[in-house]
């Protein structure tokens, strides 16, 4: 398996949307503060506690849903890295047997 | 079929992800209002917009990767043999007429009993169409032949 291979089973078309969740979480948590809506050395506002409650949730999950995933595709690929090695060999030994 | 043994745990983690953002997206767009920053009767203000339309963004996308990551789920399956692929109905060309009283000999190794006699029947009745054909136009002949005689006569 070559390394393209190994990168299309680690990050699925998925992964890439939730990177854009990402983003857009870590805009969100940002937002009240570049947009002027929170008044500068105030308590935070309702507006201000949701958006970056909200963010930082999105901002976690999206992370924990890549990060799981590559996880998860990588003890796949180790998984099935002996069974590879052994039908390869199997390969190899088959024609000089014959 | 090989049925071996998937391995889901990835794909319910990006679903999973994916469900909890597009559910936080619902929230977004609920929020001004039910927190009570948006006043009634009032222009949205900029937070509001802001929330409203990030709100259906995230939740639009992240029904997106729910859809990716499921679909992804159903293609492992599907390799794994669990799930049979779905079977596409292959459209049936119909076969070309061939006349089976022209040449009954030479498809007859691979025919039954009944195509034996119709493709016999149909021959036989070919025949009798001919000979019919032939003997109608020869008396057809004949009575031109007389009328032809008889204004002749009567000139």
């Amino acid at each position: 398996m070559n390394v393209r291979d190994a990168r299309r089973r680690l990050v699925s078309p998925g992964s890439y949307i939730l990177f854009l969740l990402l983003l857009a979480g870590i805009w969100l948590t940002i937002s009240p503060f570049v947009m002027a809506t929170q008044p500068s050395g105030m308590h935070w506002i309702a507006s201000t506690i949701n958006n970056v409650t909200i963010g930082t949730i999105m901002i976690v999950v999206s992370l924990l849903g890549m990060l799981g995933y590559m996880l998860f595709a990588l003890r796949d690929l180790i998984r099935e890295a002996p069974s590879k090695q052994a039908m390869e060999q199997q390969a190899s030994q088959s024609p000089v047997d014959q | 079929m090989r049925i071996t043994q998937p391995a889901l745990g990835k794909y319910i983690c990006g679903m999973v992800a994916s469900l909890i953002i597009a559910l936080a997206g619902g929230w977004l767009i609920l929020a001004p209002f039910a927190l009570g920053y948006q006043p009634y009767s009032a222009s949205w203000t900029s937070q509001t917009v802001n929330d409203f339309v990030m709100g259906i963004s995230v939740a639009v996308v992240g029904l997106i990767s729910f859809a990716l990551f499921f679909y992804s789920l159903l293609g492992a399956l599907r390799a794994a043999g669990v799930i049979t692929a779905r079977l596409r109905p292959v459209a049936q060309t119909p076969a070309p007429y061939q006349p089976q009283a022209t040449a009954p000999q030479a498809s007859a190794p691979s025919q039954s009993d009944l195509d034996r006699t119709l493709a016999t029947l149909a021959e036989a009745l070919a025949a009798d169409l001919t000979a019919r054909r032939q003997t109608g136009s020869d008396q057809q002949s004949d009575q031109s032949v007389e009328q032809m005689m008889n204004r002749r006569d009567a000139q």
